[in-house]
């Protein structure tokens, strides 16, 4: 016998071929460029065997073995194309199409309608065109081309099933649907996420959730990867129908979050009209979320994007050039003392982009107060947050994990990417342990799910870390079923590689900065790394180029004066006098602004806080009459520029197509408005060139063109983050009945809430809508949809309610924000029904 | 090993008792297909008799004996005497029945069927042996030798009558000697297929690893066959001691039984007898001191006639949706859970005690070259004597059909053979004998031991509609031809019978059933075309009268046909006018009564009543819409 590693040799086609043992007769021929028809294949999934086009004929073998199915064995004498062959593939793809809706290989307009997408609207429902994409990427058209089929010669059936139009982001018309089931073992296998699968038996198959639920009900991620493998049009992204197929592909990294995944761009002239995982790339392994795969076309292809410069004069915006916009810009800024400036700068800005920006507030400003608004979010918890960037755990060691404590993470939508990695540690074994007051989709994979009383998590936390250390005595939990916890942290202290995933929940409460110390010393103590998962995409990035006002460009603190020396040479530039006066957590209530300059960000009511206020973004403000110059900037689609991960990794962005209008880089409108003021070094003509700049202060921050993208460790020094306190320290008084958690947005891109830009978003993420336990809503009298008061010492809101069995019962939770509401969280409140 | 021996001299003292009862035996068929007949009213009616009449005997439940037509049987044993039994028992007769025997000793010789004793009895000296019927008398029971002996919930029963010395006898051998005695026998897959049993045993036996399965295969799903449910029922042990015998022989410490949670009672009497397995040391570890230890666990099938083939039934076990996969790798070598994995028939497993116990070349008596050995069919349709049946193999269909099974009341048409996966094989296949290779070769197969006999009264297009409808909704929807091509074939067919169809559609049938033979993924697909290509084969005339002529010649196709009233005989008694669901019937009473064809929606409630109970019979006919030729008649 062969041994297990030789390579195999067969005959396919009268060629003779080596493969790897294991290898399909599928695999062998595409690699030699034999084609054979298929359509249930597909390279990421197991092997299935549905659809029969495969078959080949094997000497030795009975009947006719499926290519895709088969593995090959040495001597094997394969045929793929021979007269009866033909006569069977052409049979079964008829009976194909007898069932499927396929007027396209047969209608008279079909040149004219791939062209130019024109006849759909005026084509009935039978036949398919009211609902097929039309995208060309339809597998059936070209194994129909490739075996010549101009007519079916079956009666057609037209299933007649409805078509489900109800979730967001992708119609589901299971009368296109020729069963391969490649997004049933899309969703199994890779996502293994278990949404979707077969329904009913014979004639009557179906696919879709079970008990046919909506995919909103299921669980569903809405990652798409089943969209992206269907090979008909049975699965259509919403945004994308009739869009045609893509003309290019640019791969960029994803802006929404701190994972860093790498996506395709589909672009089709100028016009950015979808986004694919990039195929076995080392961070998301072909995987995204949501907001990756169907959100970007909707944010950067979106009606409101700003395309020119404005200035506000007499209560309106009225339209002015670059020139003037400039102008203007270094008129009002070149009036401002140092102390009365503030910049707050995106922290979804390229490294580039921010690099300027606070080369510009030190060098030309002469002013340290620049911050992100991560400050204004979370305040006091961003320091110790900052320490968990300085060693944060990479994927690699999520993927090693034998254990991973979940901290208020729910992977559904947001990183779900990271949700999928779980699974598939689930699957090898690994034990998980979850702490989330709420069900949340890792609570199914959870060998362990810690369930805090309202408002109990860190008290939960504290028991569950003291319960692993070495001389812990089991005594009974208070916050939970205390054997939960002696068995979870008997699991921790059991598992070797631990890794801790930091979910938002932490930042947000009152006692965030105690807990996020703790869960630092706790990671020492057990030898476990932790992945901080921030949501904003270059938060590192903003931190190491120095876009916030303790820190310089390199990770070095304003402190070290010798840090300070070495960029003031560098930059032949005097540097600030004073350190950071000013930072994003005094906005609304520090002392007045004479310029504020919003670079990609947003916050509430910006004209309360100065006198002057220019808007950088790539969206109209929200309030149009909040800034007196608005300066309209290029999207992440349409510029060069690296970004840094959660991990550390440093990633490209690539530009994919021009901005629109008179839109141009967040860095060349610094640039602009820095010459402007006469400044010298801001004569930068590229990103590349100021990328070059950063490489000469940041050691390690390597080649433009090509990064490493290996995780690393940047420095970052030891500083204090001050932030000011949120006013009333109180939790409300302990007679009000319920319990409010808070939870900042974490969804925005540029300071702009995702969900009110995409509309099929606003269904995953409500914003501003208070959740409640269907108890708590009968005993108050509150129905599903109404508003309600809510109120406490310094506050007194409105919102709808959700009721949802989900939330436990006296505890309300609403998602706001950053900046929108200050005080403790959780904290006591009032509710009563509100009549307006 | 010394317990277990004292048990079976135990045993055999319990079954030596029974036979030499002091007081009365009565043995009732309690299997499912007597208690379809009523068995469990005919059951307690005896409890009632025996406590009126204030008798004391002892009342017995056995598995079926094979002549379902017969059912309710009930047997009497005189302390004494041998058993006699009676059969089509209904509760109204027990009294009469066990006080004429019992009290009066009158043995009603008129109402016998058989007796089980060695001569003649003095006192019903025209009452044949039991296994002298014509039923039985061709038949040798191997398989089924217990089914109606014993009391399927007494172990003793089974141990009494050399139950587990097969696997005893097996298990003082290397298992390398079990596999070979096996082949030595020739024994075949009893599932419909018939691969050689030892050769998938070699394979997985060779395989490395120390995890193998063997599944035992009881999801009976063919229309008309109960062999594997009638096994199991009347001689659970027998089943079980055959998966102790093919565990041991391929090394296998997991066994699973899947079975169809169709079969209510087959799953409690396995088990009670796992239960009684386990008491006696025959599961678990270290099965009688030996180093082989084996569990069985039952699952239980939800109900698709899918999950009979090997694949699918292992993604059921797994938890996964019951659908087929491609082989390779075969189940031998990467099933259950990715280890190797035997699955067994139920009739398979339950011969390899015989072998065992009395070695292959006993086995070999039976059966013909290269398919030795005995099959259990049941025999229904139209045929007298319906039933549970087991003969050598290569008796051929006419044997069967017309000794064993008496014939059909009407001309005799065709037989199917091997479920919806089978052929519909007309007359002069008669004595084609019954073999894997000559079923094959007629273009139908073995299957799993369904005989379905059909006379002049079955319309051939409609047994091929029936057939394919049932597969069509049993597919599991993976594969296009399967799903898609049967579809159109019932179509087709479906057209056929309304007389709709055109004679190319004959054509385009026969190229569909090649498609779907040749191009479906599993045995469900490739096999699903074997009921049209038969028929359209032996009974193209048929065929070609439904679609030219618009004449269906059995008057079953219902758009085909019409119902008259043949004044000659019609005396007006109205029963047909009470019957008629839409009113089509009038007429005033004693006078002739009138059919209104256009109200009519053929529901035969008319003809089946004036048939049986009207005073004139058969008044009313069914005919064709159309006059025939003669040439083309069949």
């Amino acid at each position: 016998m062969n041994s297990p590693h030789d390579p195999v040799t067969v005959t396919i086609d009268s060629r003779s071929l080596s493969a790897a043992r294991g290898a399909t007769i599928l695999e062998i021929a595409r690699a030699a460029g034999l084609y054979i028809p298929t359509l249930c294949a597909h390279k990421d999934l197991t092997p299935y065997g549905g659809c029969r086009m495969c078959i080949v004929e094997v000497d030795g073998m009975r009947g006719f073995p499926t290519a895709c199915t088969t593995p090959a064995e040495s001597g094997m004498v394969i045929r793929t194309h021979t007269a009866q062959l033909h006569e069977i593939r052409t049979e079964i793809l008829r009976l194909i199409l007898s069932e499927h809706p396929c007027s396209c290989l047969v209608c008279d307009e079909q040149d004219e309608c791939r062209q130019y997408s024109a006849t759909i609207r005026k084509a009935g429902v039978t036949t398919g065109c009211r609902y097929c994409p039309n995208d060309g990427q339809c597998e059936l058209q070209e194994v129909a081309a490739r075996l010549g089929i101009t007519e079916i010669g079956y009666p057609v059936y037209y299933r007649n099933l409805p078509v489900h139009k109800d979730d967001p982001f992708f119609d589901r018309d299971y009368n296109l649907c020729i069963l391969c089931g490649r997004c049933v073992r899309m969703c199994q296998e890779i996502r293994t996420a278990g949404t979707l699968t077969f329904l009913r038996r014979g004639p009557q198959t179906v696919i879709g959730p079970a008990f046919d639920r909506t995919h909103l009900e299921a669980g569903c991620e809405f990652c798409g990867a089943c969209v992206s493998v269907c090979p008909t049009g049975a699965l259509a992204e919403k945004a994308r129908k009739w869009k045609g197929a893509a003309e290019r592909e640019v791969t960029t990294t994803c802006p929404f979050c701190g994972v860093g995944c790498q996506v395709r761009l589909q672009v089709k002239k100028d016009e950015v009209v979808g986004a694919l995982p990039a195929e076995d790339d080392l961070v998301n392994r072909g995987q995204l979320c949501v907001k990756g795969r169907f959100c970007i076309p909707e944010i950067v292809s979106h009606p409101r994007r700003l395309r020119h410069a404005y200035k506000l004069r007499d209560g309106v915006l009225v339209d002015i050039g670059w020139e003037e916009a400039a102008t203007l810009a270094a008129e009002r800024l070149t009036a401002c003392p140092p102390e009365e400036f503030g910049l707050l700068v995106s922290a979804n800005c390229s490294n580039e982009d921010l690099y300027v920006a606070q080369k510009f507030a030190r060098a030309v400003m002469r002013s340290n107060n620049i911050d992100t608004t991560f400050r204004l979010a979370y305040g006091a918890s961003c320091a110790p947050y900052v320490e968990h960037l300085r060693a944060p755990a990479t994927l690699e060691d999520l993927r090693r994990a034998e254990a991973v404590i979940a901290i208020g993470l729910d992977t559904r939508f947001g990183r779900s990417v990271i949700g999928a990695e779980l699974r598939k540690a689930f699957r090898r074994g690994a034990r998980i342990v979850t702490i989330h007051h709420r069900p949340h989709d890792l609570a199914q994979i959870a060998a362990h799910w810690l369930r805090p009383a309202a408002g109990q998590e860190g008290e939960l936390l504290r028991e569950l870390m003291a319960a692993t250390a070495p001389a812990a005595r089991g005594g009974r939990g208070k916050t939970t079923g205390g054997a939960d916890i002696a068995a979870a942290a008997g699991t921790i202290r059991e598992s070797g590689r631990t890794v801790i995933l930091l979910g938002p929940m932490l930042l947000d409460r009152t006692d965030g900065p105690d807990l996020l110390r703790a869960v630092h010393a706790w990671a020492a103590a057990l030898g476990a790394a932790v992945m901080p998962l921030p949501s904003q995409n270059n938060f590192l990035g903003a931190l190491l180029m120095g876009a916030v006002g303790e820190l310089l460009p390199g990770g070095a603190a304003w402190a070290d004066t010798a840090a300070r020396d070495r960029l003031a040479r560098r930059w032949q530039s005097a540097l600030p006098a004073e350190g950071a006066q000013w930072n994003s957590s005094l906005v609304g209530r520090g002392p007045r602004r004479k310029v504020l300059y919003l670079l990609g960000e947003v916050i509430p009511n910006p004209r309360a806080g100065a006198e002057t206020v220019i808007f950088q973004n790539i969206f109209h403000p929200p309030d149009l009459t909040g800034a007196d110059l608005v300066l309209p900037a290029a999207a992440f689609s349409e510029t060069d520029g690296t970004v840094i991960n959660g991990e550390g990794r440093v990633q490209r962005l690539h530009r994919a197509l021009d901005p629109p209008g008179d839109a141009a880089p967040d860095w060349e409108i610094v640039c602009r408005i820095a010459r402007a003021m006469g400044a010298a070094g801001f004569a930068f003509g590229s990103a590349r060139e100021i990328h070059e700049e950063i490489a000469t202060l940041i050691e390690g921050f390597d080649a433009f063109d090509a990064p490493a993208r290996a995780p690393h460790r940047w420095p970052l020094a030891e500083c204090d983050l001050p932030a000011a306190a949120s006013a009333p320290r109180s939790d409300g008084s302990a007679t009000n009945p319920f319990l409010l958690l808070t939870t900042n947005l974490e969804h925005t891109h540029r300071g702009f809430a995702m969900a009110d830009r995409v509309a099929g978003l606003s269904r995953l993420y409500p914003l501003r809508v208070v959740e409640m336990n269907p108890v708590d809503a009968r005993t108050m009298g509150i129905a599903d949809g109404e508003t309600v008061a809510v109120t406490a010492e310094g506050l007194d809101r409105c919102w709808p309610v959700c009721v949802t069995a989900a939330q436990p019962e006296g505890l309300l939770h609403v998602v706001l924000p950053p900046g929108e509401l200050d005080g403790a969280n959780p904290r006591r409140v009032q509710v009563r029904k509100c009549h307006v | 090993m010394s317990d277990f021996t004292e048990r079976v001299v135990e045993a055999r003292r319990v079954w030596e008792e029974l036979a030499a009862s002091r007081v009365p035996v009565i043995t009732i068929g309690t299997a499912s297909c007597g208690r379809a007949a009523g068995a469990l009213d005919v059951l307690a009616a005896v409890e009632d008799t025996l406590r009126e009449l204030r008798l004391k005997a002892r009342v017995m439940q056995v598995g079926c004996i094979g002549p379902c037509y017969l059912e309710p049987l009930v047997d009497i044993t005189a302390p004494g005497r041998p058993r006699v039994s009676y059969g089509n028992v209904v509760p109204g007769r027990v009294h009469n029945l066990i006080e004429s025997c019992l009290v009066k000793d009158n043995w009603l010789p008129k109402q016998a069927l058989g007796h089980f004793g060695e001569a003649p009895l003095p006192e019903l000296p025209e009452t044949p042996r039991f296994f002298d019927l014509p039923m039985l008398r061709a038949q040798v029971r191997i398989v089924l030798r217990n089914c109606g002996i014993i009391d399927p919930d007494e172990v003793d029963h089974y141990l009494a009558r050399e139950g587990y010395a097969g696997f005893l006898a097996a298990l003082g051998r290397p298992p390398e000697a079990v596999i070979a005695e096996v082949r030595e026998a020739g024994l075949r897959g009893r599932g419909g297929a018939g691969f050689p049993t030892h050769r998938k045993w070699e394979v997985c036996r060779s395989q490395a690893g120390s995890e193998k399965y063997l599944i035992c295969n009881a999801d009976e799903g063919d229309p008309g066959a109960f062999m594997n449910r009638s096994l199991i029922e009347g001689d659970p042990h027998a089943v079980l001691e055959g998966m102790l015998i093919a565990a041991y022989a391929i090394g296998a410490t997991r066994g699973y039984i899947y079975i169809r949670a169709e079969y209510p009672l087959a799953i409690v009497r396995l088990r009670r007898a796992i239960e009684q397995m386990r008491a006696l040391g025959l599961l678990g570890r270290n099965i009688q001191g030996s180093a082989f230890s084996f569990d069985i666990t039952i699952k239980e099938g939800a109900g698709a006639f899918v999950c009979g083939e090997e694949t699918a039934l292992i993604a059921s076990i797994e938890g996964r949706r019951g659908m087929p996969r491609s082989r390779p790798p075969f189940p031998a070598i990467a099933g259950l859970h990715g280890k190797p994995t035997i699955i067994n028939n139920v009739e398979t497993l339950g011969t390899l005690p015989h072998i065992l116990r009395h070695g292959a070349a006993w086995y070999r008596q039976y059966g013909t070259q290269g398919n030795y050995g005995t099959k259990t069919f049941s025999l229904v349709g139209k045929v007298r004597r319906p039933g549970l049946i087991e003969v050598p193999l290569g008796m051929t269909l006419r044997q069967i059909i017309f000794d064993i099974g008496g014939g059909t009341r009407k001309k005799f048409k065709a037989v199917q053979t091997g479920g919806p996966s089978g052929g519909c094989l007309s007359e002069e296949f008669l004595d084609t004998p019954v073999d894997y290779e000559s079923l094959t070769a007629a273009g139908s197969i073995m299957g799993s031991g369904g005989l379905i006999v059909m006379d002049e009264d079955t319309c051939v297009v409609d047994i091929a509609r029936y057939f394919l409808d049932f597969t069509q909704k049993e597919s599991c929807g993976k594969c296009t031809p399967c799903r898609v091509g049967s579809r159109h074939m019932v179509e087709i067919l479906e057209r056929i019978t309304l007389g709709q169809a055109a004679p190319e559609d004959l054509i385009r049938l026969q190229v569909l059933a090649e498609t779907v033979k040749r191009g479906s993924l599993c045995g469900l697909g490739q096999t699903a075309p074997n009921p049209a290509l038969t028929t359209l084969r032996y009974f193209r005339p048929e065929f070609l009268l439904h679609v030219t002529e618009k004449h269906c010649p059995a008057s079953v196709c219902r758009e085909l046909i019409e119902y008259r009233v043949v004044p000659e005989k019609c005396t007006g008694c109205q029963r047909c006018v009470s019957v008629c669901p839409t009113g089509a019937i009038t007429g005033p009473r004693s006078e002739t009564h009138n059919l209104d064809p256009d109200k009519c929606i053929k529901c035969r409630a008319c003809y089946e009543i004036c048939r049986f109970d009207a005073i004139a019979g058969d008044a009313i006919i069914i005919r064709s819409k159309r006059s025939v030729p003669n040439e083309l008649t069949p």
